[in-house]
């Protein structure tokens, strides 16, 4: 139950539309409760014969009457109820999903796409079951439960209390059996969300895939993912199974000794045959509430489990966020600066899952950290970057490049030390004015599945067409999308896959120069562009660039050896820093680097 | 590119569901004995269930209107033996058919991500992954209705609704008969219903199809998403379509509120006219009142099943929703398939290839089976009429400017496309003749792109091929220069590597990739698409080493921008606009002094001017 009370603030919204389908409820039940005794009545009547013909036909046009009525009732109660269910489904997803727009990196590499989808749209649909069907049912069964009760008491007390006396053990069961439900339920999502990532990353790394022929083994995997989810679910059956046999097995149970001890009473004189028919009537009446509780059961239990694996990602906070007394109209004007700072990751180990390749998904719960402190991944980084000049970094693969300019654009936050921007620490910024200020084109290309015009312009949805084009034409990306069929509107797909490695690489500078940015990152933006282009942008964006600031990471000295600073990383910590001029006659990593560049270039030259 | 439209969850045309019925049903098929079993139990369970009305009306007919309270426990003993039996029935039955659902969701899932895994890459161009999802997951699920209620249950309610109306026309006929006054109305109502909700539950399953797509794509791109500042679209988008999916949903279920109390309503009308039939006939007495009573049980009983068939009438209609979907995957052809008679390579392979004449674009509809569709001019033809032979064991290098060809000439020697006019040949067989599982045994590539995927450092290497030996693992890392770092993270090579390698840097993720295309030996062909890209020029340089060593007697196809990552080949290609301008080794090209030579004095004069700078 400690869950449900996760649901309150999305249920509130609706409480009078819950409020008016629990009234219709409660009507058509008490209109349904009527229907059998209008029944008895008539029994009665011709079992004593008093009856004429058009008492008969008012018994006939009061049930037709009471149907109609109760017909409309359950109408109000389905769309009140069950129509609220799919609202707050619909509250509920939007609410997941503006969260994980804001949730940080360090939430998004612990888990799975596949299994975060799972939760969105799975997971949601059980607790939507539970909260419409499950919660109509619930209230229809326990009013219909009330009032077949109270009218059996009326009828015949002492039966009655045998039925209510033999009913708790039916929800002893359901307690008993309910608990093991969830906990399997709870496994069994797990599982498919076991499933769906591993078609997940399948399908996005499909060219490896097939590159190396793993098909065989891939669609092994997957089946085994299969087995195991259906081996979960078969426990779960063995269980939910039993509900709905063992509530027949009982009423049915009850219904014996009501006959048994009834027969006697009747055959005592204690009661009415047409008694004993309304009791047994009765008794018929509530085997479809007890059913239909077992089955809400099933529903709660299924809900209830997958509504914690949808609070544990509504309930995290997001660790990069604005802080609720950040100045209002900033604008970044670009001075960056940091002040000593360091940063590790918490590192998790991979289970040694025998299957190799994959491990299971997994909750962040899951993953105890390995004892030990991570390892410093920066450390001691101290640099300011006047506003309207360049910074060049360059370092050794996993030195820690990306990781450093992220801190600028708060994708992280540093474990110590302080990153300025115009002089404030990022942390107490505005976020959203913040990342405005900045054009980042990271190191792994993400394009969207739209045209390259919404790509391009996705920082900035009101360019005109003139700055469209300058930016095309800085990137030099115009020529590509001249030959394309639609020109710049010409659909891409997911991630750019239609696209060549350098195209998607242009197009995220178009977009990021775009933004006409106070900042501009490019970390290794110039990776998939020939040498003659990347000089061409280079120099363009030297141009538009003048009086911004500019960070830019690259593997070649040719790159960022105009820039008015570069520093050198290495182990995560700056070993060297100066102009290009000053770094060479230091004769450290950077003039060895830029030696090695020469001697190739010489070797070449013979 | 494909041009124009991509695939979409359009709601799709008239389905022929008998069609759908009977090719889900070769599905189930192989359980027919599971099933057979549980329809035989559920017989059982049916037959059983109709004793209690049966017993109480005998006892009330007999003992209790006989006053004779002893008579009841005979009856009694029979009342509660029948319910310990249809409890173990309806057990057994619910088990089975579950078990057997589960089963046949385990065959569908394979099946389906069998077919996915045997399309070409055409088809994953188009296709957001998150469609592809949606059919494994939800639209499957949707499916097992269609065992769990489609099979049995739906075979259990005909035959419990037939054994309820035999029983009743053997007991009275009359009463029986008026008792039935209402089927046909019941019947009519619900293929209107049924009509209905065909529309309504098409459209739930495209939208949240939609949703998938966009989802996964979402939340793949988060990041570029948060840091341009769209949010706020994004989550305007999402509503959108979360809005389609409501209103489908609100749809569905007002029709059901309508459906439910109107099938309610029915059954009371004929509980009404039984009453007052009925009633006459007591009074006739041509009917007992016991009898009456026993009618009036039998009608609510058999308005039970009929309930039931029109609500799992309706959830097919569901299932068949999805199956439309999911048929339609497995019956898209896959665009590159093995020959029927396919040619083995001669052994050993040496790793000739030949290019003759070939023409490729990703608009293969477009171009047609023999690219007849486009002209010569046409600007979709990536590669135009390239022809060129590398001898076995020759070092090659392709270069050009971005966007020329490269990566998708590299991707047709491992036949992830077919080419439209022309032919590819290893060791001078058409490779359309060849299995693909062989032609890639025969060939490793390194992807411009490298892709990690979740699990161990030692995994992302060797893939699922567990003949790949730890002990290799680690020497194709070593060799691939991986191993320094890989020894310094936490666990080695079991550190746990998050999807797409989102904890590695994007240079690491390099190496993984190329210790991985180490690690599976191709006896031949190397080829590396811009392997080094991202990687500092040390190691680089200690990689070029590497590579030296390892294509001595294999075929190597190298693309790389920076011209010094090639020196050490014997040749190289040049692509410009997808035709090759130039063929030749180094000297040649430059003497030459064409596209390669003004390359070339580009990089040359940046290092010049880098060097008097010094
Ligand atoms: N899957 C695809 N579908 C449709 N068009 C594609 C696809 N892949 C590439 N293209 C197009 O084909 C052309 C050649 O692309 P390719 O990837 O072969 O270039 P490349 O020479 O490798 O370039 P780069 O150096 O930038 O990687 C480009 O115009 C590109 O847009
Ligand atoms: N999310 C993460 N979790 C844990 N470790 C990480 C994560 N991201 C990066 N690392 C580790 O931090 C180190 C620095 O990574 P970073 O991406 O900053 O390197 P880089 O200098 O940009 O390298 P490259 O030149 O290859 O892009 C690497 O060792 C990497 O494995
Ligand atoms: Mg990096
Ligand atoms: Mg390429």
């Amino acid at each position: 139950m400690d869950q449900l009370r996760r649901l309150w603030p999305f249920v509130r919204r609706y409480r009078r539309r819950l409020l008016i389908g629990a009234l219709c409820a409660l009507a058509a039940t008490a209109v349904a409760a009527m229907i059998p005794q209008i029944v008895r009545f008539a029994v009665d009547d011709l079992n004593t014969r008093g009856v004429v013909l058009d008492r008969l036909v008012q018994y006939g046009g009061l049930l037709l009457l009471a149907a109609l009525v109760e017909g409309v009732l359950r109408y109000g109660q389905r769309t009140q109820i069950i129509g609220t269910s799919h609202l707050i489904d619909f509250d509920m997803r939007e609410a997941l999903f503006a969260k994980l727009l804001t949730l940080d990196q360090g939430f998004f590499t612990t888990m799975h796409t596949g299994d975060l989808m799972t939760r969105v749209t799975n997971d949601l649909s059980a607790v939507r079951m539970f909260l419409g069907p499950g919660v109509s049912n619930l209230l229809g069964s326990t009013l219909l439960l009330l009032t077949a009760a109270t009218l059996m008491f009326l009828t015949n007390p002492m039966l009655a209390a045998i039925v209510v006396l033999l009913l708790p053990m039916v929800a002893v069961l359901f307690v008993v059996i309910g608990g093991r439900m969830r906990a399997i339920f709870r496994k069994v999502q797990d599982q498919f969300g076991e499933i769906s990532t591993r078609a997940q990353e399948n399908f996005s790394g499909i060219r490896t895939i097939k590159a190396y022929a793993q098909e065989d083994a891939e669609i092994r995997v997957f089946r085994e993912a299969n087995e195991r989810y259906r081996a979960l679910n078969l426990r779960y059956v063995l269980l939910s199974g039993m509900l709905w046999p063992i509530i027949g097995l009982m009423l049915g149970v009850i219904g014996a000794f009501v006959l048994l001890i009834g027969g006697r009473m009747v055959a005592a004189g204690e009661m009415t045959v047409g008694e004993l028919v309304l009791f047994n009537a009765y008794l018929a009446q509530l085997a479809w509430p007890v059913i239909a509780l077992g089955w809400t059961v099933d529903l709660y239990q299924q809900g209830a489990a997958s509504l914690v694996r949808i609070s544990e990602v509504l309930q995290r906070r997001p660790a990069i966020a604005s802080p609720p007394d950040a100045p209002r109209d900033f604008v970044v004007r670009g001075e960056v600066e940091f002040r000593n700072v360091g940063l590790r990751f918490s590192h998790n180990r991979s289970n040694g899952n025998s299957s190799g390749h994959h491990t299971r998904a997994s909750s962040p719960a899951d993953h105890p950290l390995v004892s030990g402190a991570p390892e410093w991944v920066l450390r001691h980084i101290s640099f300011r970057v006047p506003q309207g000049s360049s910074l060049g970094i360059v370092g050794a693969t996993g030195a820690g490049k990306t990781t450093l300019v992220n801190l600028l654009a708060r994708v992280r936050d540093p474990d110590e030390g302080q990153v300025l921007v115009d002089g404030h620490d990022v942390r107490t910024l505005p976020l959203d004015a913040l990342r405005r200020g900045i054009g980042y084109v990271p190191q792994d290309t993400f394009l969207f599945s739209v045209p390259i015009r919404e790509n391009v312009t996705f920082g900035r949805p009101d360019a005109t067409e003139d700055q469209i084009a300058h930016a095309l034409a800085v990137s030099r990306l115009v020529n590509d999308v001249e030959q394309f069929p639609d020109g710049i509107d010409t659909l891409i797909g997911e991630r750019g896959v239609t696209l060549s490695g350098g195209q998607k690489q242009r197009t995220a500078i178009a977009r990021a120069i775009l933004r006409n940015p106070a900042i501009l990152i490019l970390d290794d933006a110039l990776s998939s562009v020939d040498t003659h282009t990347a000089a061409e942008i280079l120099a363009g964006l030297r141009s538009i660039m003048k009086g911004r600031t500019s960070i830019i990471i690259a593997q070649r000295i040719a790159t960022v050896k105009d820039a008015d600073q570069i520093i050198v990383l290495h182990n995560g910590e700056i070993v060297e820093r100066g102009t290009h001029r000053e770094l060479l006659d230091l004769g450290g990593r950077y003039a060895e680097m830029y030696r090695r560049e020469l001697l190739r270039a010489e070797l070449e030259d013979e | 590119m494909s041009r124009g439209q991509f695939d979409d969850d359009e709601i799709l045309g008239k389905a022929y569901d008998a069609t759908l019925v009977r090719r889900l049903g070769v599905f189930v098929a192989p359980y027919w004995r599971r099933l057979a079993l549980a329809t035989a139990l559920m017989f059982g369970g049916a037959a059983v269930e109709l004793a209690p009305p049966f017993l109480v009306k005998q006892a009330i007919d007999g003992p209790i209107a006989a006053r004779d309270p002893a008579g009841v426990l005979p009856l009694f003993g029979l009342y509660a033996a029948a319910l310990l039996a249809a409890f173990g029935f309806r057990y057994g039955q619910t088990y089975i058919v579950q078990s057997v659902g589960q089963q046949v969701m385990v065959d569908i899932r394979t099946r389906i991500f069998s077919h996915i895994q045997r399309m070409s890459l055409a088809f994953f161009d188009r296709n957001p992954v998150g469609r592809l999802i949606t059919r494994l997951t939800n639209d499957v699920d949707a499916l097992n209705e269609f065992i769990t209620q489609g099979t049995v249950a739906l075979l259990g309610d005909l035959v419990r609704l037939l054994f309820i109306v035999i029983t009743m026309l053997l007991l009275n006929w009359r009463l029986a008969l008026i008792s039935f006054i209402m089927f046909p109305a019941v019947m009519l109502a619900s293929s209107v219903f049924q009509r209905i909700m065909r529309g309504v539950y098409r459209r739930v399953r495209q939208r949240i199809a939609r949703i998938n797509a966009f989802l996964n794509e979402q939340i793949s791109g988060v990041l570029v998403t948060q840091l341009f500042n769209r949010e706020e679209q994004s989550r305007i988008r999402f509503a959108e379509l979360s809005r389609d999916y409501l209103a489908a949903q609100l749809e569905s279920n007002r029709t059901f509120a309508v459906f439910f109390p109107l099938i309610n309503f029915l059954s009371v009308t004929a509980l009404a006219l039984l009453l007052y039939f009925g009633g006459q006939a007591v009074l006739a007495d041509v009917a007992t009142l016991g009898m009456l009573v026993a009618f009036i049980q039998y009608t609510d009983q058999a308005f039970q099943p009929i309930r039931q068939i029109a609500e799992r009438y309706n959830t097919f209609q569901s299932a068949m929703a999805s199956a439309e979907r999911v048929f339609r995957v497995l019956d898209t052809p896959a665009t590159v398939v093995d020959p029927e008679h396919p040619r083995a390579l001669p052994s050993p392979v040496r790793g000739e290839i030949t290019f003759e004449n070939v023409w490729f674009t990703y608009d293969a509809e477009a171009a047609g089976p023999d690219g007849s569709g486009l002209a010569d001019t046409d600007d979709r033809w990536v590669l135009r009429g390239i022809s060129f032979t590398i001898p076995a064991g020759q070092a090659v290098a392709v270069v050009g400017a971005t966007g020329a060809g490269k990566t998708s000439l590299v991707s047709l020697m491992a036949r992830f496309y077919d080419i439209q006019r022309g032919s590819i040949k290893l060791d001078g067989i058409d490779i359309r003749e060849l299995r693909q599982a062989e032609l890639r045994r025969h060939v490793s590539a390194v992807p411009q792109d490298p892709v990690c995927f979740s699990g161990s450092i030692a995994s992302n290497i060797r893939l699922h091929d567990e003949s790949i030996s730890d002990e290799q693992v680690r020497r194709a890392a070593e060799i691939a220069r991986a191993a320094p770092f890989i020894e310094r993270l936490p666990g080695g090579y079991e550190y746990e590597v998050r999807e797409r390698g989102s904890n590695l840097s994007v240079g690491q993720r390099q190496l993984l990739a190329f210790a991985r295309a180490i690690a599976f030996n191709p006896e031949v062909l190397l080829i590396l698409d811009e392997a080094t890209s991202s990687v500092d020029t040390e190691t680089e340089a200690l990689m070029q080493e590497a590579l030296e060593r390892l294509i001595q007697g294999r075929t190597s196809i190298v693309i790389a921008h920076r011209l010094s990552t090639i020196r050490h080949v014997d040749r190289i290609l040049v692509l410009h606009k997808g035709r090759l301008v130039e063929d030749g080794s180094h000297e040649e090209l430059l003497a030459k002094r064409g596209y390669y030579y003004r390359l070339y004095q580009l990089q040359f004069a940046e290092a010049g001017e880098l060097r008097t700078e010094n």
